[in-house]
């Protein structure tokens, strides 16, 4: 993999999280508020549908999807073609910067509005740009408050949900000269007069892609704002940045994965916007870009496909449902992770993306609730997974101390009758609380909390005397 | 067209194919589950004004036969006016989309995308399930996307059950770009407070009227 922001920083997914949690309280509470809440709409939006049929639909399109991926990519890329759009493609995140900057370059582009992109942000597409002297504006009203303070994403859907109103108030007040105490109305105006100007003198759109239609070529994009529809339309040329995995056979297809995602995303039946984009205008009457590109970009998911198991994670339609479930995440939100992919997905994305060593300890921060899989609307296994990367962690002496040294233990004494009996009858006399405060894993979770009192006899006593 | 004139997205590509191949050779390919089925409303244009209201979008029924006091027939478009009227728009002037037809054209005074207060257009159709209007781009986008308040006029029996059935039929003849629009434009990502007209139209205005057509 190329250079690019994946991961950057995993390993210091403990110091981070100490550092939100004991020095900015306000996140935990934003985070936790804001996913608590999509949580609520997606769980409506799910019964209002048989979402259960609708999950086994979609993940067994995208199984098939999967395994025939060069066929519906040269699919694709020859329906693209037909419809007049330019099809690149970029092994990775070096190539897809060079491509998207020759592209800039080549229109002598000055300036380039974007579209919310994981992607563009996963290759570091920004720096590229300004590097090559292009003023890059982000569109999304999140995003452009990110980019004003000069901080990354921290959720897939909502990348500003860290910040509270009082923030962004100081924020705009210094940068945009609104009033200390304007209303989330009067910034959001503030914010649409000068991305106005930007998309009004912007000669490239640059987004990502959340399906590519193999059928038709079709680039499909959800959104709620309307800057997407912008992005795609206003400027002489768009760039759409698409995974290798972001495709479907058909129309057909589409017309669920759009009601899918919306759901699993922010409870409605479908964004306020959704833009289909086939290719450049071409008829009297269409006012839209004059060259659109197509940039298909692997960057390390041919590995993930290549992986026995983490294969499963490339159905993931970056719904965002998993990291509202995730008890873990809501305490941090996602610049814990050091990761493009927080959350749980980014815990089982990221060892096959970059290699367990770069992604440890990821997969271990989870409590394995569960809550992940149930909500995922692809049916991921995501627990599976991460306690396959925790498997692969613990065999290749990657997987934290304190659980090494508890496994060790485990297993030294499991394999030994004598001491198993003895270790039973031991935990029967010292009390549960007691225990778990003397452990380094459940120490600060039981200083306030107490446990059941065990059973005075062990298993052992108990089934020789005969249990009912 | 591929891109012709690099020589590493051609290997790139080889490279990303093959790859795919090597990595699928161990699988075997599950077979495509066919098309996902869910119900369909029994009416159509029902459900999708109230699926349509539901996420801020308005719904207006203009009756098809209207007269003034006078007995003389108006136009749809003479009657559009007189709503459009009743707006109270923040500025004036009506951007007109490039497929709207004579007679669904609200009386003036007319203006550029960038500076009108409504844009008035002529969806392909809507879709009940969602309750989204579908807008061909060559209706013209800017019109569709810059006013604040935009009006698509949507022919009755142009109001499809199901998104799949709408694309189904849009799919052998897809103009460059197709826009779903669901409601206004809106946002909660500062304080997640929703506001609306962020970068699109804040409202969002679906006329249904008996005899508009192409």
């Amino acid at each position: 993999m190329g250079s690019g922001k994946t991961g950057e920083g995993a390993s210091q997914y403990r110091a981070r999280s100490r550092r939100i949690i004991g020095g900015a309280p306000e996140v935990r509470e934003a985070v936790t508020d804001a996913t608590l809440s999509f949580e609520r709409k997606r769980k409506r939006a799910y019964a209002e549908v048989d979402f259960d049929a609708w999950s086994d639909w979609a993940r067994d399109v995208k199984n098939h999807v999967l395994a025939r991926l060069d066929h519906y990519l040269t699919e694709a890329e020859s329906r693209l073609a037909e419809n007049g759009a330019h099809v690149h493609w970029a092994a990775d995140a070096r190539e897809a910067q060079r491509i998207v900057t020759r592209l800039a370059e080549k229109a002598s582009a000055k300036t380039v509005v974007k579209g919310k992109s994981m992607l563009s942000e996963e290759i570091g597409l920004n720096d590229a740009l300004e590097r090559a002297g292009i003023a890059v504006f982000e569109t999304d009203l999140g995003e452009y408050v990110l980019q004003l303070l000069g901080e990354s994403p921290s959720h897939i859907v909502g990348p500003a949900i860290h910040k509270n109103l009082e923030q962004v108030q100081r924020l705009f007040a210094e940068r945009l000269g609104t009033s200390l105490s304007g209303q989330p109305d009067d910034l959001a105006r503030a914010a649409r007069q000068t991305l106005r100007d930007a998309f009004a003198g912007a000669d490239i759109g640059i987004t990502g892609a959340n399906f590519v239609v193999a059928e038709t070529g079709t680039v499909a994009l959800i959104e709620n704002e309307g800057n997407i529809r912008l992005a795609t339309s206003l400027p002489k040329i768009h760039v759409a940045l698409a995974g290798v995995e972001k495709l479907l056979p058909r129309m057909s297809d589409l017309a669920g994965f759009l009601q899918l995602t919306a759901r699993a995303a922010t409870g409605q039946p479908l964004g306020s916007f959704v833009t289909l984009v086939q290719g450049p205008a071409a008829h009297p009457g269409d006012d839209g870009p004059e060259e659109v590109h197509v940039v298909f970009l692997d960057n390390g998911r041919t590995s993930v496909l290549e992986h026995e198991h983490a294969w499963e994670a490339l159905r993931c339609v970056r719904c965002g449902a998993c990291l509202n479930a995730c008890p873990v995440y809501r305490q941090t939100g996602g610049h814990a992770y050091g990761s493009v992919y927080s959350g749980p997905v980014g815990a089982v994305l990221n060892p096959a993306l970059l290699g367990l060593r770069q992604a440890m300890p990821l997969p271990f921060a989870s409590s394995l609730c569960g809550a992940c899989g149930d909500a995922c609307p692809v049916r991921i296994p995501i627990p599976d997974l991460l306690v396959r990367w925790r498997e692969e962690a613990q065999a290749a002496g990657l997987a934290p101390k304190t659980e090494q040294a508890a496994l060790s233990a485990f297993a030294g004494a499991a394999a030994r009758p004598a001491v198993f009996r003895l270790a039973g009858k031991a935990g029967t006399r010292l009390g549960a609380t007691q225990a778990a405060r003397a452990l380094p894993m459940t120490g600060a979770w039981s200083r306030e909390r107490a446990l059941p009192r065990p059973s005075g006899r062990t298993f052992r006593e108990l089934w020789r005397e005969g249990i009912e | 067209m591929r891109d012709g004139g690099s020589d590493s997205t051609a290997t790139d590509r080889a490279r990303i194919l093959a790859r795919i191949v090597q990595a699928n050779a161990r699988r075997d390919a599950p077979p495509h589950p066919g098309r996902l089925e869910t119900p369909t409303p029994s009416d159509a244009a029902e459900v999708f004004a109230a699926r349509f209201a539901a996420s801020g979008g308005e719904v207006v029924v203009l009756d098809a036969g209207t007269r003034d006091s006078a007995g003389v027939a108006r136009s749809p478009g003479e009657r559009l006016g007189e709503f459009v009227a009743g707006l109270g728009l923040e500025r004036p002037g009506v951007a007109i989309g490039a497929c709207v037809p004579e007679e669904l054209r609200p009386p003036g005074p007319y203006a550029p995308p960038e500076t009108a207060g409504v844009g008035v257009c002529l969806a392909w159709a809507a879709v009940a399930e969602t309750g989204s209007l579908l807008l061909e781009s060559t209706g013209g986008r800017a019109t569709q996307l810059l006013p604040p308040v935009l009006v698509a006029w949507v022919p009755r029996g142009r109001v499809f059950g199901r998104l799949g059935d709408a694309l189904g039929e849009l799919a052998p003849r897809l103009p460059a770009a197709v826009g779903l629009h669901s409601g206004p434009s809106k946002s909660a990502d500062i304080g997640g407070t929703v506001v609306v007209g962020v970068h699109g139209p804040g409202r969002c205005i679906a006329v249904l009227e008996e005899t508009a057509s192409r």
